[in-house]
């Protein structure tokens, strides 16, 4: 069964390879609607991704854009969980910060490009920033759904017996609301990520970013369309193999999968 | 007295109804009071404010001399859902309140031991929660409230969501284990059958406004005999007195299973 699933996942994307390169043979020679340069193939993509290796240039940029996306997420997680827990804790924040916050969580994160630069300069904070406007309001949302959501009766439980109230958030409240915290953590994440792009095709440094717009510069399109496939797959790695693997680990913990 | 209720008086700010109208009771130590009534008098609110939960509009709850001004460990509430938290599994739920009340890890382990085999639950010690049965949570509920050794056990209907197979077994339990260690409970119920069951005294309460109607003390034997024709006798005595309380809608929720 397993084999045969994974048989229909490499025919699905031998498939998706073959209509691209029949796309592109149509598009650029057949037709003629597009200049050859103007519309990547697997080929050309194959050749930038080995080029890029081999130079070094993508584990860089990899790595200098992972470290960037971490600390901003860090940074977006202490202050989410700040703001969820005064919005929990207070009736009129509830009332007058959470829709305020709602709001700034639907602005796309390039908004705040213009602020990090004047702020930042053309440095790696400005792009952290970047990164922690456009996912920490998100996480805050969760956090307060999360605190929300504890069934009354743990609280009125640990409260008869006596816990006091760091314990009570640390060892009732923190672990009812982690399976909502993870799912909040994850979107967040996704937000972090396309902030982090936001940020990185404005400034200068090395970053998966800047290698995109480096490729845009050159004219080279294979490039740009690696830079996209990377960012995707790392994307899709983060999310199954990081969270969803945790989200499945609580669940299965707690008889709830 | 060990425990003084001085004529409670509980109305809910958003409705004007009266919940609780004038409460008053003493209980002495080691008694074991079932409180029993039809739903909507207001005996799940007493209990909520004895364990602290809530507050009286007016009166005042006294307990071992001290005026109880919120929830603490030395009134240990069961709740109806055994409110054991999934994430820790037999004993860490139980082992929990004990670290609350500044146990060292070894006594936690010692007297979470002790109260697990109580409800004979060792073997299931490092179970999950999920993957254990309902009469087994209401017992693991039991240990960690019974191994926190408060002064006063507070029992809000632990038992009405299981089965009836299972409610015996941990009636019997319950009252072994009570015969034993005689800590003061009490004990919420709608059933006027598990009331004179346990208890030393039956407080029947009435509804709109929720009131004590009579207390009646039960001198049976112990343990009781369910199908004893004394048992029996005061069931229907105490039935009448609940049912006559009871709105006519109401009887037909009303203690059901003794219905039939």
């Amino acid at each position: 069964m397993k084999i045969k699933k994974a048989a229909g996942s490499i025919a699905f994307f031998a498939g998706l390879i073959i209509l691209w390169q029949f796309l592109y043979v149509a598009a650029t020679d057949w037709f003629e609607w597009a200049k050859p340069y103007a519309i990547p193939h697997p080929a050309g993509v194959w050749e930038s991704i080995i080029s890029l290796v081999t130079s070094g240039t993508l584990q860089a940029a990899i790595g200098s854009s992972m470290v960037r996306v971490l600390i901003g997420f860090f940074i977006a997680i202490i202050i989410g969980v700040i703001f969820g827990i005064l919005i929990v804790n207070s009736d009129y924040l509830a009332r007058n910060l959470k829709p305020l916050i709602l709001g700034i969580q639907t602005l796309p994160s390039i908004c705040w490009v213009p602020f990090a630069i004047l702020w930042f300069g053309l440095a790696e904070s400005a792009i952290i920033f970047v990164v922690v406007m456009g996912s920490a309001f998100s996480i805050s949302l969760a956090v307060e759904s999360g605190i929300k959501s504890v069934p009354p009766i743990y609280i009125k439980a640990a409260k008869t017996m006596g816990v006091s109230q760091k314990k009570l958030y640390l060892h009732v409240i923190f672990p009812a609301a982690l399976p909502s915290f993870v799912a909040g953590l994850k979107q967040g994440w996704s937000f972090a990520w396309r902030a982090l792009m936001s940020g990185e095709v404005m400034s200068a440094s090395l970053g998966l970013g800047y290698t995109l717009m480096v490729g845009r510069d050159l004219a080279d399109i294979n490039q740009v369309m690696t830079i996209m496939l990377v960012i995707i797959f790392i994307g899709i790695i983060i999310d199954k193999g990081v969270f969803t693997t945790l989200e499945n680990h609580i669940l299965r913990k707690r008889g709830l999968l | 007295m060990f425990l003084k209720l001085n004529s409670i008086n509980k109305t809910f700010t958003n409705t004007d109804k009266e919940t609780l109208q004038d409460i008053s009771l003493e209980v002495e130590k080691g008694e074991f009071i079932c409180i029993v009534g039809p739903s909507g008098c207001g005996k799940s609110t007493l209990l909520n404010l004895v364990a602290g939960l809530d507050t009286p509009t007016s009166g005042e709850i006294i307990l071992d001399g001290q005026q109880v001004t919120g929830p603490g460990p030395d009134r240990i509430v069961m709740f109806q859902e055994a409110a054991l938290y999934p994430w820790l599994n037999v004993i860490e739920n139980v082992m929990f309140g004990l670290d609350a009340a500044g146990h060292t890890k070894k006594e936690q382990l010692e007297i979470a031991e002790k109260y697990l085999r109580m409800v004979q639950l060792w073997h299931y010690r490092d179970y999950p929660i999920h993957q254990i049965s309902g009469g087994m949570k209401q017992r693991t509920a039991l240990a960690r409230s019974l191994a926190l050794d408060s002064k006063l056990l507070l029992m809000d209907e632990p038992f009405s969501a299981l089965d009836k197979q299972t409610i015996n077994i941990l009636r019997a339990e319950l009252e072994e284990i009570w015969e034993k260690n005689r800590k003061t409970i009490l004990y919420i119920t709608h059933s006027v059958e598990e009331a004179i069951y346990f208890a030393d005294r039956v407080v029947v309460m009435a509804e709109n406004p929720g009131r004590i109607k009579e207390i009646i003390p039960i001198r049976l034997e112990r343990p009781r005999n369910i199908e004893g024709t004394e048992f029996t006798s005061l069931r229907k005595r105490i039935l009448d007195q609940v049912q006559l309380s009871a709105r006519k809608s109401m009887e037909v929720e009303f203690d059901k299973e003794e219905e039939k």
